[in-house]
């Protein structure tokens, strides 16, 4: 099979070039399912919650909590029943949760004295069913390696500078508890309403690499490595 | 003041950090003696363990998904759904039992795959030769 | 089929939930200062090496559940206590810069990795 290298994508190949990982997903989903170790629906059904996750409940929540003070403390107490009021029930779409994540999310806050940013360095624990799969750069090792150790110079790659009076809190998810930063909320936001509130809660925010500002709704711009095939979203 | 196990478990992550994957480099079995307490540590060293190891600046990037990292992501979900592993066991296999080459050297959804394909064969499900000769059948439809 | 044990024990309760109640009362709380102890490395473990022998105060009593030591082969029999700790930089980094004297780091552990100061 011939190598592409990265990024380069083929408009139209004569042939259909298939990567050893995708002969071999095949036949190990195919072999699962012939052997009844899940059914083809399972998998239609898991795969359809897993294009149903994204960060804008974990938005959502923060801004909620921003308006609401008796949200904020059920939030930060606990996270799992806090999450149903923005549509996220933890313990689907088995009945005991995503198995990978497990059932209890911990919401960090920040204030104006402590900042805190998410990593885990084993392996890339995230809390999916409220912040959807995580990042590209949040798997590598490069980021695991180096945030627990040299925070502020990773933030600033981020860039994020803080002064020094500000306690940089670096959480290492590497059990079973989830994680999400509730960020502080911004000047110049008086009198917005939830929605316009979320908009601005990015996904960087929420892993707390990034601070919310009122005149920003994405995430800083950074490379996309394109697929080759990419994931259909069929509905 | 350092304690001892500080001043080892730092010195261990010294050490690891240039235990790099040798392609070109093979490293030809050893008498025991050469095997020093440190060296023994870092051998042993779990390959996912990178917290706190040198490395420097990269650009961080984005990545769009391949239709086959998420169907993998769910076959994985939907084994340990229906009980065939638990998580732990999951990322045990994946991301320490592989070993350091291919940890570091695979695609992230790469290891996921593997293990699935392991677990698949090492708790006898199937067999590996039915596992080969799917692989085998898969490919000729694409031939 | 060797099944584990969370689609039979954990539907409609959630993991860790599942475990609520098996670990005994726990042997640590909010603000005790612990070591994290350093055992033998072999075949798996989620207690990162960065923090072994290193001192930090409990932060937060989690909950209980198997020790991924355990739970990695399926054994889900003895479940521990869990701690998210906090650790100033300083103590996991000699050459953590003084200017940011109040840097912080947490993690979780089982109660098996933590031993009183």
């Amino acid at each position: 099979m011939a190598k592409k290298s990265p990024g380069e994508h083929k408009a139209a190949p004569m042939v259909e070039e298939v990567s050893d990982f995708e002969i071999l997903e095949l036949a190990v989903r195919e072999l699962a399912i012939e052997k009844g170790l899940f059914t083809a629906d399972d998998h239609r059904h898991f795969t359809e919650f897993a294009h149903s996750i994204g960060p804008l409940p974990a938005a959502r929540l923060v801004a909620k909590a921003w308006l609401d003070p008796k949200f904020k403390k059920l939030a930060l107490e606990d996270g799992v029943t806090a999450s149903k009021e923005v549509g996220i029930d933890w313990l689907n779409p088995t009945g005991f949760g995503t198995p990978s994540d497990y059932t209890d999310l911990r919401v960090l806050e920040d204030t104006p004295t402590v900042k805190h940013v998410v990593v885990c360095t084993l392996c890339s624990c995230y809390p999916r069913p409220i912040l959807g799969h995580s990042p590209e750069w949040y798997r590598t090792p490069n980021y695991r390696r180096r945030i627990v150790r040299w925070p502020r110079q990773v933030l600033s790659e981020f860039g994020l500078q803080l002064p020094e009076n500000v306690e940089i809190r670096v959480e290492d998810s590497n059990q079973k508890c989830r994680f999400m930063v509730m960020p502080m909320r911004p000047d110049g936001t008086e009198d917005w309403s939830e929605e316009e509130l979320a908009a601005i809660v990015t996904r960087d925010c929420l892993i707390g690499v990034a601070l919310p500002r009122p005149d920003r709704k994405q995430n800083a711009q950074r490379p996309v490595h394109k697929a080759i095939h990419p994931v259909q979203h069929d509905h | 003041m350092l304690t001892p196990t500080r001043q080892q478990v730092l010195r261990h992550i010294d050490l690891v950090g240039q235990l790099q994957p040798a392609l070109h480099q093979p490293q030809h079995a050893p008498f025991p003696e050469a095997i020093d307490h440190a060296l023994f540590r870092a051998y042993m060293r779990t390959a996912h363990d990178v917290g706190g190891e040198p490395d420097v600046p990269i650009q961080y990037e984005e990545k769009e998904e391949e239709q086959w990292e998420l169907n993998t992501y769910v076959t994985c979900e939907c084994l340990a759904w229906r009980g065939l592993w638990n998580a732990e066991e999951r990322r045990r296999r994946q991301n320490v039992d592989l070993g350091q080459t291919q940890y570091l050297g695979l695609p992230y959804y790469g290891r996921w795959l593997l293990s699935a394909a392991r677990i698949l064969v090492d708790k006898q499900a199937i067999t590996l030769t039915e596992l080969i000769n799917k692989i085998d059948e898969v490919k000729k439809r694409y031939e | 089929m060797n099944k584990s044990h969370h689609a039979q024990k954990a539907t409609g309760k959630g993991d860790p939930q599942c475990f609520t109640g098996e670990a005994g009362p726990p042997k640590f709380k909010v603000g005790d200062r612990v070591r994290i102890k350093d055992l033998p490395d072999i075949f798996y473990t989620r207690c990162q090496v960065y923090t072994r022998g290193a001192v930090g105060e409990v932060a937060v009593v989690t909950h209980e559940s198997p020790a991924p030591e355990d739970e990695a082969w399926d054994n889900v029999d003895r479940p521990e206590w869990f701690y998210i700790v906090r650790f100033k930089q300083s103590e996991l980094w000699p050459d953590y810069p003084a200017a940011y004297a109040n840097d912080t780091l947490q993690t979780e552990f089982s109660e098996r990795w933590l031993e009183p100061v």
